[in-house]
């Protein structure tokens, strides 16, 4: 390992470019084609030559898409808000409840906590049409069909088990007699979790958050059939966005662009604990 | 000193009441922290318990007045059912070549960045970006790129002189796009497992190998590999896990078609509930697939969880 | 006035049973040394007073009163762990404020009280330090100030001097009792080591397989070792131990070691013609006259500088291996060379060679049960 030859450094940084280039060249052209005209998108040959445009960012902004034909509506900057008020709910409510619940399963061996732990995991591998399914029914009998909660409380199943596991593993790395100095010193527990133990575990709850957020924001099987158009994130949304608005991938590749971009730099930002993350603590990064 | 008359009162009080107080918070704090998250989610076994119900039923949507139990029968059915084994089929195959294509792509990746220096590091953080892509998205970009209109993709293929190939709307070849779909979003999950564990094997065994002069070829098969594998195992069983149920990309990409080429565990779930609405055997195709995962995650977990430990272990040396 | 009382303390984790039923009485003001080898249940103990843990039966009282249904912050109780246990996230100040910060003191109160105790143990100008910045002993330092700082009625100390380097803690052996006696606290302190249980320990407790072997004070210990194992623990170099047998002479009793015949104390009249284990401390194996009756001949088989003395090892023409820490007096003693060494009756110890346990001289007081010492004696103590 230590000694390579030309030729080996050769054929390894081919490899590592051809790699680079597969991965990175979808983004990249739908990139450049969110800044074309429709007229450039169509030119055969491609080209990566030709006058950037704003005009596809300013239709899905102004919600306003003018063709010869007259005015079109574009419903996609709710469909990125939706994105972000069910993402973000759904985080702050998991963590609200996944943290407290990693704390208990890091600390105390209860009666049936393992059972428990793992039954939570268990939901992230289940299929989940087959919760969905009949859920569909469910939810329009006790209207939640089609609300911010309903979905929210569904998101659960993805967000809290993530969080949950991920913390654990963070509250398991405080010595226990670091708080137990704390409650010594004179303070009840309450103030000890507080003031100790989530400091401690605040790398560890930040990036559950992020990768939470990330996995939520991915999703799109919940929203596609609990859902209806205006309660859709971008996922659902830029889906249907193609069939209603025809031919213009200009707007479609920027819409594409602004669904991405989120967890794009999310995940450059948490970067060193994406790994821990995706494998649920079993790989340190 | 009072000591021995209190120590025999307590002798005295303790054979009274042999009972032993408790701190009572102390014994009920942990359920009281654990039991948010759960009753938040274990709601999630009604419908469970629902669908199971369901695949006994004779139960069409639009044919209401037809409902009725049937035990089995749905299951049955199926033996005998070209279509379900269809959906065997092509779900088994796609799971069985995602995972081994992304697999020795991943491992090939890894290897090839195992060095930690600047530019490997850059390297993989960029790799990793496809797996931040929403699936859903993912298969609308390629989508874009392949269309037979203006894709760039349609063009490069046209150059070497397949002019007529037509993606993902073409039965032959809608399987080969969903599946290059898969490699490009999945490919970096294995590839950033693997890079972990390759860096955190010991050095010994391969300073000794390059020592003695074994052959990078015999090293690789009889160290490297042995020691990666619970790593590549449990990579693998994960990726097998999302793999067999995969609904976003197909879904996005072809909605099931063309005709009904794409028609995998979950895809033709939910085709027969949305648009055959017909609850009974959809409910009993997702029992199937669930039978399926139940018996993977239990293997997965078990890898996993000695993964973990392992992680752990490294962490608080 | 401060007392703690444990009543059949048991700890139990699973089937294992790592405390058995642990009877042992403070005085206010005093100093207990719990000592024993690791794994012996000193750290679980702390850990029941200090209410991290629940006996599974028994009582542990404080001043009287059950501390069962007391909850860790309620107990008056002031901990240093052996890992220090420090908050990381924390600065060396607010470390050490944190006993002070639960009573809701004044923040200049706080700030008194911190920089007092900082003084006192020279830790002052690292205050603003994160812990991690803080060398081993500022670190032990800190968290010593942190245990002391709300002036607690009970004092637990786990092995305070375990994780710092050998200067320091020679220099806090000599420095902590002097700053324990200001505090007044009734103070348990765990160690591996026996000069700092003898050193810090108003009275020792000896801790193994989760049983107190025996409670005394360090010279009761140290003299009259309750069992073969206590004697070995306590000295440095080993207890000598030979096989011997006890038989008359003249008017007193010997014990006959291979050729050698060492006088005894009397009162051992009982043991005639048994085989007992005999202990002799390296440091009373004294060289003996050219004549001297019943004197062990011996080579020198190795000379072991040992801290500040030299220790030979010394082998009888039986074979059986002893040290000495005697001063023999310059190089006339040295490797190979041969020697007689004989011991004060005085300073035999006998054992029972199956249950291991001591041999008492009939007509020796009876030693006192664990009696406390209380602030009164140790006064008195230190004055002399």
């Amino acid at each position: 390992m230590q000694h390579m030859s030309t030729g080996e450094r050769l054929l390894r940084g081919v490899l590592i470019t051809l790699a680079l280039i597969f991965f990175l060249f979808p983004i990249f052209w739908i990139l450049l084609m969110s800044f074309q005209t429709n007229a450039d998108i169509l030119r055969i040959p491609p080209s990566l030559f030709f006058t950037p445009t704003l005009d596809n960012y300013v239709a899905l902004i102004t919600g306003e898409l003018k063709t010869a034909s007259g005015v079109l509506k574009l419903a996609f900057m709710q469909n990125l808000f939706n994105s972000f008020i069910l993402s973000t709910a759904s985080v702050a409510l998991s963590l609200v409840l996944a943290v407290p619940a990693a704390y208990a399963f890091a600390r105390y061996k209860f009666r049936f906590s393992e059972d428990i732990a793992f039954t939570l995991l268990s939901f992230k591998f289940a299929p989940p049409l087959l919760v969905l399914l009949p859920l569909t029914i469910y939810f329009q009998q006790i209207g939640l069909a089609n609300t911010y909660i309903g979905l929210i409380w569904v998101y659960q199943l993805i967000t809290l088990p993530l969080i949950l596991w991920i913390v654990r593993g963070y509250f398991e790395d405080i010595s226990p007699d670091i708080e137990h100095a704390y409650r010594i010193a004179g303070h009840s527990w309450a103030k000890m979790f507080f003031r100790i133990s989530i400091p401690l575990a605040r790398p560890g709850i930040a990036a559950a958050a992020l990768l939470s957020f990330i996995f939520a924001w991915n999703n799109f099987v919940f929203a596609l059939v609990l859902a209806s158009a205006d309660k859709q994130p971008v996922t659902v949304g830029a889906l249907a966005f193609v069939t209603a608005s025809g031919i213009q991938y200009g707007q479609i590749a920027a819409a594409v662009v602004i669904s991405i971009a989120p967890t794009l730099a999310l995940a450059l930002f948490a970067q060193r604990y994406l790994v821990e993350g995706l494998s649920l603590g079993a790989v340190k990064g | 000193m009072s000591a021995l008359d209190h120590s025999a009162a307590a002798t005295a009080t303790k054979a009274a009441t042999p009972a032993r107080r408790r701190r009572r918070r102390q014994r009920w704090l942990p359920y009281l922290l654990s039991l948010p998250a759960l009753l938040v989610t274990v709601w999630i076994v009604i419908p469970f318990f629902t669908a199971i119900y369901y695949s006994m039923l004779r139960y069409r949507l639009s044919l209401p007045q037809l409902k009725g139990f049937v035990g089995l029968d749905n299951y049955l059915n199926f033996l005998t059912d070209g279509r379900f084994w269809y959906t065997v089929q092509v779900s088994l195959l796609y799971t069985v070549l995602t995972v081994v294509i992304e697999l020795v792509l991943g491992l090939g990746i890894a290897i090839l960045l195992q060095r930690s220096t600047r530019f490997n590091n850059l390297a993989a953080m960029l790799l990793l970006l496809p797996l931040m892509v929403a699936p859903a998205l993912a298969a609308l970009m390629w989508k874009l790129m392949t269309n037979p209109n203006f894709g760039v993709l349609s063009y490069l293929v046209g150059l070497a002189g397949l002019t007529d190939f037509r993606w993902a709307s073409d039965p032959s070849t809608a399987l080969f796009t969903v599946i290059l779909v898969d490699v490009w979003v999945y490919t970096p999950f294995i590839m950033v497992l693997l890079l972990a564990g390759l860096r955190s094997l010991p050095k010994q065994p391969f300073e000794a190998a390059a020592l003695d002069g074994v052959p990078k070829t015999f090293v690789f098969f009889r160290i490297t590999l042995p020691m990666l594998m619970p790593y590549i195992l449990t990579a693998s069983l994960f990726r097998m896990l999302e793999s067999i149920q995969q609904f976003d990309i197909v879904y996005a990409m072809t909605q099931g078609g063309p005709g009904n080429t794409l028609t995998v565990f979950q895809v033709e779930s939910y085709l027969q509930f949305f648009q055959f609405t017909n609850v009974g055997r959809s409910a009993a195709l997702l029992m199937v697939l669930w039978a399926i995962t139940y018996f993977l995650s239990n293997v997965f977990v078990k890898n996993w969880l000695r993964l973990r430990e392992r992680a752990q272990g490294v962490a608080a040396e | 006035m401060t007392t703690l009382e444990l009543q059949n303390v048991t700890k139990r984790y699973g089937k294992e049973t790592v405390l058995h039923g642990l009877d042992l009485a403070v005085a206010d003001g005093e100093t207990v040394a719990i000592f024993g080898p690791s794994g012996a249940g000193k750290t679980v103990l702390l850990r029941l007073i200090a209410g991290m843990a629940e006996p599974e039966e028994g009582e542990i009282l404080m001043d009287g009163e059950d501390l069962i249904d007391v909850a860790p912050e309620d107990r008056s109780v002031g901990m240093a762990f052996q890992n220090f246990a420090l908050f990381p996230h924390m600065s060396a100040f607010d470390n050490i404020a944190a006993p002070l910060d639960a009573r809701r003191a004044k923040r200049e109160a706080i700030a008194d009280g911190v920089h007092a105790i900082a003084r006192l143990l020279k830790i002052d100008h690292v205050l603003g330090h994160a812990p991690r910045a803080l060398s081993n002993g500022q670190k032990q330092r800190t968290a010593l100030a942190r245990a002391l700082v709300g002036a607690p009625k009970i004092l637990l100390l786990d092995d305070p001097l375990r994780n710092v380097d050998a200067k320091l803690r020679f220099e806090m052996r000599l420095e902590l009792p002097r700053l324990l006696e200001g505090f007044g606290s009734t103070v348990l302190y765990v160690t591996q080591d026996y000069r700092e249980a003898m050193a810090l320990g108003d009275r020792i407790a000896v801790l193994m397989d989760g049983r107190f072997i025996q409670v005394g004070t360090p010279e009761e210990i140290y003299l009259t070792p309750a069992t073969v194992a206590v004697a070995e623990l306590f000295g440095d170099p080993v207890i000598n131990l030979f096989d011997a047998r006890v038989e008359p002479s003249g008017g007193g009793s010997v014990a006959v070691v291979g050729s050698a015949r060492l006088a005894l104390s009397p009162g051992y009249a009982n043991l005639y013609g048994t085989t007992v284990t005999l202990g002799i401390r390296p440091e009373n194996v004294a060289p003996a006259g050219a004549g001297t009756a019943g004197a062990i001949a011996a080579r020198v088989a190795a000379l072991l500088p040992l801290n500040d003395r030299l220790v030979r090892l010394l082998v009888t023409d039986e074979g059986a291996e002893f040290y000495t820490s005697r001063d023999f007096g310059g190089e006339t003693a040295g490797e190979g060379a041969r020697v007689n060494v004989t011991a004060a009756s005085q300073d035999v110890i006998l054992f029972d060679k199956a249950s291991r346990r001591r041999i008492a001289p009939e007509g020796e007081a009876a030693v006192i049960p664990a009696a406390p010492v209380g602030r009164e004696h140790r006064a008195g103590r230190v004055s002399a």
